[in-house]
């Protein structure tokens, strides 16, 4: 049988205050999801993204608050910031820098959440396996 | 203190070749505050090694450690015992640290994964500035703490050359600084002005005893009393 995609969040919890809720959208899209309450989502580093997508991950999202909106100011922006650096790592890598998500949200409106997940699942679609995880997690030894 | 970058992957990648267990070893001093090789950054590292391995079809056993200075023998104790179980070591200090390294690992090999650049200061967050070149013989206390040597692109020593405007070094005409280079001189003018030592520019400066910055060979510090 084969493997379930994994798509990991990290997920500021203001943004989403019940993260609950997005594992349960992508489990009923036929995806394996976790998402990980975060206080902030500036509080995400660059070397925890890669461990994750190393790891574990298919694709790896992170969720924020809209800018203007950030609890602690310039942490949604700070996040961004750390995206790109991020992202720019993974081409160096060789790998897809599209599996490296982000979403600013406004807190706890569920059509955007279900809008989010509707662009992870159709990400991780497209992109399929992770060929750089760990090769406990690949899909071919399952 | 030490500023230093990361190399390009595909040459750290190139020099492990033919290694499966590789320690990859970080400096949490000057190299950590420049964000290029503290502990954040050997976890950075690691994964991303471990990535590219995988992509290229390669299991490598990669392993991690840190420690406050590795240019300081006593610190690297800890590194020295850890590297007796890998084939190589990846070090992420400076190369002062790096060559400590070494020197204490006679039968393994240890690679840079920096490459160190300059004594500087951390000016803002993100931005790192060179201020000193290490040559021997301040000059600081003639130039209002502002060095000629370091932050003078041509590094004169008496005033400045005809190109700077606006405040600006003309060497923001070769290519786009951000932010721009400012004129050092005039850096050294203002702070000068501002202490009441305008007239200190009137000394004129000799020609500098470059001996002691290097071009006399390799330097060292001899402190009897320091001595075992």
């Amino acid at each position: 049988m084969r493997r379930k995609l994994e798509i990991v969040m990290l997920a500021c919890q203001q943004a989403v205050p019940e993260p609950a809720v997005l594992e349960d959208l992508l489990a009923a899209a036929g995806f394996q999801g976790r998402a990980i309450a975060e206080p902030c989502s500036s509080k995400v580093e660059v070397f925890q993204m890669l461990r994750i997508l190393a790891a574990e991950a298919d694709l790896l999202w992170i969720i924020g608050c809209p800018e203007e909106q950030c609890l602690f100011t310039e942490g949604s922006a700070r996040m961004g910031r750390r995206v790109e650096y991020a992202r720019k790592y993974l081409e160096e890598i060789g790998l897809e820098p599209e599996r490296l998500g982000m979403s600013r949200i406004p807190p706890g409106e569920t059509q955007t959440l279900k809008a989010m997940a509707a662009e992870m699942t159709g990400r991780a679609r497209s992109l399929g396996p992770n060929p750089a995880k760990s090769p406990a997690k690949k899909e071919s030894d399952l | 203190m030490i500023v230093g970058v990361r190399k390009p992957l595909a040459e750290i990648q190139e020099m492990l070749a033919g290694f499966d267990r590789i320690l990859l070893s970080g400096c949490d001093i000057c190299v950590a505050e420049c964000v290029a090789g503290g502990r954040k950054e050997v976890a950075e590292l690691a994964a991303a090694l471990k990535m590219a391995f995988q992509l290229a079809g390669r299991e490598v056993d990669i392993r991690e450690t840190s420690v406050d200075r590795q240019c300081v023998h006593e610190f690297l104790l800890e590194v020295v015992e850890q590297a007796q179980s890998v084939q190589a070591v990846l070090s992420l200090a400076c190369g002062a640290g790096v060559q400590a390294l070494a020197a204490r690992l006679p039968d393994t090999p240890v690679f840079p994964a920096l490459n160190t650049l300059f004594i500087g200061e951390t000016a803002e967050q993100g931005l790192w500035l060179e201020n000193c070149r290490g040559c021997g013989d301040c000059l600081l206390g003639f130039t209002g703490g502002i060095c000629p040597v370091a932050r003078c692109a041509k590094g004169l020593l008496n005033g400045p050359c005809g190109g700077p405007r606006d405040g600006l070094c003309e060497i923001n005409l070769a290519r786009e600084f951000d932010p721009p280079v400012p004129c050092a001189w005039l850096q050294i003018h203002d702070r000068l002005l501002a202490l009441g030592q305008l007239d200190r520019l009137l000394d004129l400066a000799g020609p500098k005893d470059w001996s002691k910055g290097g071009a006399g060979g390799p330097r060292r510090v001899l402190r009897p009393d320091q001595r075992p």
